[in-house]
């Protein structure tokens, strides 16, 4: 470490004020990487927790492939098979009891959800412990009676004896307490136990259960055992825990793989600013570079200067970053953590340190650091002594530069041919390319922007405006750099908001195309699975028979695994849905895809599905099911409103029931006939709902402006992090005018000795700092026009159909905060350069 | 025995009608424990002189010998250790670095040919004292005035034991009594250490601190003058011929 190291830390310490704006960058960067991967896994581990204690301690547990319920005589094969001890057959399955039969008043979710079982009486007590705090314990021939678990007692305020109502497949049902679990025995999760009989006739699956547990004979091995019964058992059927809520994983991943690509992308501007501020660096100190080369530094010693200073900063950088990461987390689940308790009924834990995300966000934060000091640092290594002891001539400069704006306009030129085609890889390049053309064009267009704008300046400040103009032509390459971190920060913004106007359209395109009927009956909550309980096809019958109604259609729920995926399998009526819903599609015709779903095993599938697991129209899928593996013809990729997240295939009712024996409807679509009195319709409908409290009656209006404020919400949140992403350019910006200001200390100071004012020295330093923002904002508006054109495209390529939108109200966006960063990034340094002190900055070096 | 050979040393800029002839086929040959001074008006060629026999640049043709071995075919490499440890560079604007304090600046060169920390600082403090900077080991230049600075560089130019000093226009930025300090801190590198000292400078005063004067006009030595033991004679003899060129 040949003096590398002193100089570079003397370097850092000696110029503080940059260092801390540098060092920000990154630590932005990995704050927002760390911290939000340390947060989800808060929320998954709550939730996987909650699933484990629902299934309570046992050896083996079996349930369907496809975790739907399976025949119960399935139970009988298991009891003679070998090595098992006892076992016992349970019907689970979590419902959602609505505010009116006495659930939480919970503000967001307006229910509580439980988890029914049914038991065996004879055999659960056998394999698990029930011990009660008061009252009895299931009886064989109990019908209505319940035993409930210590915390809903609580909640609810039950004790035995009274009590308890919950939605049914019927309408609703009245449970009596008999009996309370001890606190001990409860799981975090609130559980309703009632007979197999009692459970079967609530959820509508006559001789149905959903999962055996079982106790093992202590000398057997147990993977020779599970082996063996799933032998026995044939296809369909897996070992271990019912992997309820797979819906939930699945958005909870897309949200994983959302914080890590906005984590990257703060990274990468952080990468970006510290490239910036390296190559400001090396010519700022050209000179001491040159002067390190003539008394006998090597190439390899100036480049290792640079280069450790960057490893410094960005072990700094990563460090704190991971600390305030996880202080955002952290702050983040203690304001979450009770709604997500609410939903999942699992305690939210602190941020969780995960290996991988540990060492991803180290190795990112110091491998971007270092990284993107690589180019600066290689020009510093081909800094020759004399380059350092005389200024660059202006005629080599210009040549490079006029070459460098000639290749720009090539590459632009290609950028926007790729982004036209339809490959998304072309397009992907292309927009990469862009940005690179854009870097290099950027000097030569300082200038007339500079012109151009400067102009409008000289109305506000008159002769400091042409300073400042000519300070900024003076150094282009200088401007051209900072002007670009500031781009990258701002078409970041203009993109995301022309991409929320698209996704805003399109979302209400589908809600109106795939719920887009008068009538919507659906469960209060909107997460479709595990969580909702589905009412039997007589409610859909009875809403059908009404006067006022034209026509009724359903979906019907169940899961499966595909190509080794999660796949949510929705049922519906191939004729009846296109009538009164229908579906967007990307692929195949509307027509020829619903036919097909009523002629035989054929699915259509959504794009989310489709993209994640390569399928198109026209393969075959072989989907696990409770009677086994079964082959699906693709027919379509299309998508509906609820399942735009989640892995989807469609398939025909008829086969629902066929395959994975469903027949509960858990969403309703009904229309009104023409000519019908509306208000005796909605009374009537109102009248027929009453018996099922589980599902809730929204017009379709009403619907449609809860979903804007769901989607607004959720877009505040997409809007902070957008607003995260512009704060590295405000860095970028201050970070660059203090470094100039730095810089031309000896020029101020001459300014001020020929007669310039403070106030004049202030004005020059910020009618410079809004030419560069006017610059930046420029070329971010051309960005952000290109890339969210592009980012549509690639949304459109995983399936969606969205329309591009002129980014009108993102550029607006961008010029106020250019004009705001502009005037932000001015404060310090400008305050700075009124400061100087004539005679210290005449002596400056 | 000759220290520095020059033969035929022709350096020009540019190409085409803007080419510049800066040195135009140059002999020099400078003997071992000599104070030479180059002198001439400006854009003569002078500097583009010291810094081709520095090895900080390339000559446009001919050659450059530094004891005995033409420095104009090395590589890169070998050009830094020659700086590194044959040569020390004093300039007119100290160039020191600025985040560094004197001690430190002063032991750059050994730092960066890998010798340790504590020894490079301990020798740059002898040579500090030596050039009665003792004091100011941890001051930054900034705290530093000219005349200091310039007494670091030297600290710094003689702390890997140099055979040749070459200091460009190492007064030209400083007042007469700095000026006159510094020339006789050169002087006694040459007097009292044997170095071999080349030295740049516009002013006759500094000069005549030198054993020999060359002068070059127009990229050509016109005129390579012997100095006598007498100073203030030697100044005369020189305001006169610099008059007289």
């Amino acid at each position: 470490m040949k003096g590398q190291f002193l100089l570079a830390y003397r370097y850092l310490t000696g110029r503080k004020q940059r260092m801390v704006l540098t060092t920000l960058a990154v630590v932005f960067g990995v704050a927002v990487l760390f911290g939000m991967n340390a947060m989800l896994p808060g929320i998954i581990t709550a939730f996987r927790h909650s699933m484990i204690t629902a299934a309570g301690k046992v050896d083996l547990s079996i349930s369907s492939k496809s975790n739907g319920p399976f025949n119960q005589s399935v139970m009988d094969t298991i009891q003679n098979a070998e090595g098992i001890s006892v076992s016992t057959g349970i019907l689970q399955r979590n419902v959602q009891i609505p505010e009116s039969l006495g659930g939480t008043t919970d503000p967001i979710t307006r229910s509580a959800s439980i988890t029914l079982n049914g038991l065996d009486v004879e055999t659960a007590r056998l394999v698990r412990r029930y011990q009660l705090s008061e009252g009895r314990f299931l009886e064989p021939g109990d019908t209505d009676q319940a035993v409930i678990s210590y915390s809903l007692a609580q909640k609810m305020g039950k004790k035995v004896g009274d009590t308890l109502t919950i939605p049914s497949s019927q309408g609703k049902v009245d449970l009596i307490v008999v009996g309370i679990l001890t606190q001990f025995e409860s799981t975090t999760v609130d559980e309703v136990d009632v007979t197999l009989p009692t459970a079967q006739k609530i959820l509508g699956l006559e001789g149905q259960i959903t999962v055996i547990d079982m106790l093992l004979d202590g000398r057997v091995d147990k993977a020779t055992v599970e082996k063996n019964l799933l032998q026995i058992l044939g296809d369909g059927f897996k070992t271990g825990q019912v992997e309820l809520g797979n819906e939930l994983s699945a958005t909870l991943k897309i949200g994983e793989r959302t914080m890590w690509l906005f984590g990257i992308m703060a990274l990468a501007m952080a990468g970006f600013i510290i490239y910036n501020t390296f190559r400001t660096v090396v010519a700022e100190r050209r000179r001491d570079l040159g002067v390190l080369r003539a008394i006998g530094a090597s190439r390899k010693t100036v480049m290792g200067i640079i280069l450790t200073e960057s490893l410094l900063q960005g072990i700094i950088g990563t460090f704190l970053g991971l600390i305030m990461g996880y202080a955002i987390a952290y702050g983040i689940l203690q304001n979450l953590g009770p709604m997500i308790e609410v939903f999942m009924r699992a305690q939210v834990g602190p941020p969780e340190i995960t290996n991988t995300n540990l060492v991803a966000s180290i190795l990112l934060g110091i491998g971007f650091t270092v990284g993107s000091s690589y180019l600066p640092s290689r020009t510093a290594m081909k800094i020759t002594p004399m380059e350092a002891l005389r200024p660059v001539t202006l005629v080599v400069e210009r040549r490079r530069r006029v070459l460098r704006a000639v290749l720009g306009t090539v590459l632009i030129a290609f950028a926007i041919i790729g982004l036209l085609t339809n490959e998304i890889w072309v397009a992907t390049f292309s927009t990469l390319i862009f940005l690179v053309g854009l870097v290099l064009i950027t000097p030569m267009l300082v200038k007339p922007i500079a012109h151009t704008f400067g102009r409008l300046l000289a109305v506000i400040y008159a002769r400091e405006g042409t300073l400042a103009q000519g300070n900024l032509s003076r150094q282009p390459g200088r401007a051209a750099v900072t002007a670009s971190a500031m781009m990258i920060g701002l078409a970041v913004t203009i993109a995301m908001i022309g991409l929320v106007t698209s996704v805003f359209d399109g979302f209400i395109r589908y809600l109106d195309r795939s719920l887009g009927s008068d009538y919507l009956l659906m469960p209060s909550s909107l997460v479709l699975g595990g969580g909702n309980l589905g009412a039997a096809p007589e409610f859909a019958q009875r809403l059908e028979s009404l006067e006022g109604i034209s026509g009724v259609t359903t979906l019907r729920l169940a899961s499966t695994q595909t190509k080794g995926a999660a796949l949510q399998v929705i049922g519906i009526d191939p004729q009846k849905y296109p009538e009164i819903s229908g579906l967007e599609f990307s692929q195949g015709d509307p027509q020829q895809s619903f036919s097909a779903l009523g002629s035989g095993r054929s699915i259509i599938v959504n794009g989310i599905f489709a993209t994640s697991s390569a399928v198109k129209v026209g393969d075959t899928l072989l989907l696990e099911t409770p009677e086994g593996e079964k082959e699906y013809q693709v027919v379509g990729v299309a998508m509906d409103y609820l399942n735009a997240k989640i892995a989807t295939g469609y398939i025909s009712q008829a086969f629902l029931e066929k395959d994975f024996h469903i027949t509960t409807d858990v969403l309703i679509m009904a229309n009104r006939k023409e000519g019908a009195d509306q208000t005796t319709v909605d009374a009537e409908i109102k009248a027929a709902a009453k018996d099922y409290p589980a599902f809730t009656l929204f017009d379709a209006e009403a619907f449609k402006n809860s979903q804007m404020e769901v989607f607004q919400s959720s877009m505040s949140m997409m809007n902070a992090l957008v607003f995260m992403l512009a704060i590295p350019g405000l860095i970028a910006m201050a970070n660059t005018l203090g470094i100039s200001i730095i810089e031309r200390t000896r020029e101020i100071g001459m300014l001020r000795a020929v007669g310039s004012t403070q106030k004049q020295v202030k004005r020059m330093v910020f009618a410079e700092s809004l030419l560069l923002s006017a610059l930046g904002t420029s070329l971010g508006i051309l960005v952000g026009i290109f890339l969210s054109y592009y980012l549509l495209k690639a949304l459109n390529y995983a399936g969606f159909t969205l329309n591009f939108y002129f980014p009108a109200l993102g550029i607006l966006v961008a010029i106020a905060v250019g004009l705001l960063f502009g005037i932000l990034a001015a404060m310090v340094p400008a305050r700075q350069a009124a400061r100087t002190v004539i005679v210290e900055a005449l002596r400056y070096e | 025995m000759a220290i520095i050979e020059v033969k035929d040393l022709t350096k020009i800029y540019g190409n085409g009608d803007n080419a510049v002839r800066a040195l135009d086929s140059i002999n020099l040959s400078v003997e071992e424990g000599k104070f030479v001074a180059v002198m001439g008006p400006s854009g003569c060629g002078k500097s583009t002189l010291l810094h081709l026999i520095g090895g900080l640049d390339r000559p446009t043709s001919g050659s450059v010998m530094i004891e005995g071995k033409d420095i104009s075919k090395m590589k890169d490499d070998q050009l830094t250790e020659l700086r590194r440890r044959k040569m020390g560079f004093i300039f007119q604007f100290f160039n020191l670095i600025p985040v560094l304090n004197a001690a430190e600046n002063a032991a750059l060169p050994l730092i960066l040919d890998g010798v340790k920390q504590e020894r490079a600082k301990a020798k740059a403090m002898e040579w500090l004292q030596k050039n009665q900077l003792g004091d100011r080991s941890t001051h930054r230049p900034d705290e530093l005035s000219g005349g200091q600075q310039q007494r670091v560089a030297i600290a710094r130019a003689m702390i890997s034991d140099p055979l040749i000093i070459l200091a460009d226009e190492p007064t030209g930025n400083l007042d007469t009594r700095s000026g006159d300090e510094i020339a006789s801190v050169l002087r006694s590198l040459v007097s009292d250490w044997g170095r071999t000292v080349l030295m740049v400078t516009h002013d006759p005063r500094i000069a005549a601190y030198a054993d020999r004067i060359i002068f070059l006009k127009d990229g050509k030595i016109v005129d390579d003058t012997l100095m006598s033991s007498d100073a203030p004679e030697n100044a005369r003899r020189l305001k006169e011929k610099v008059e007289s060129l």
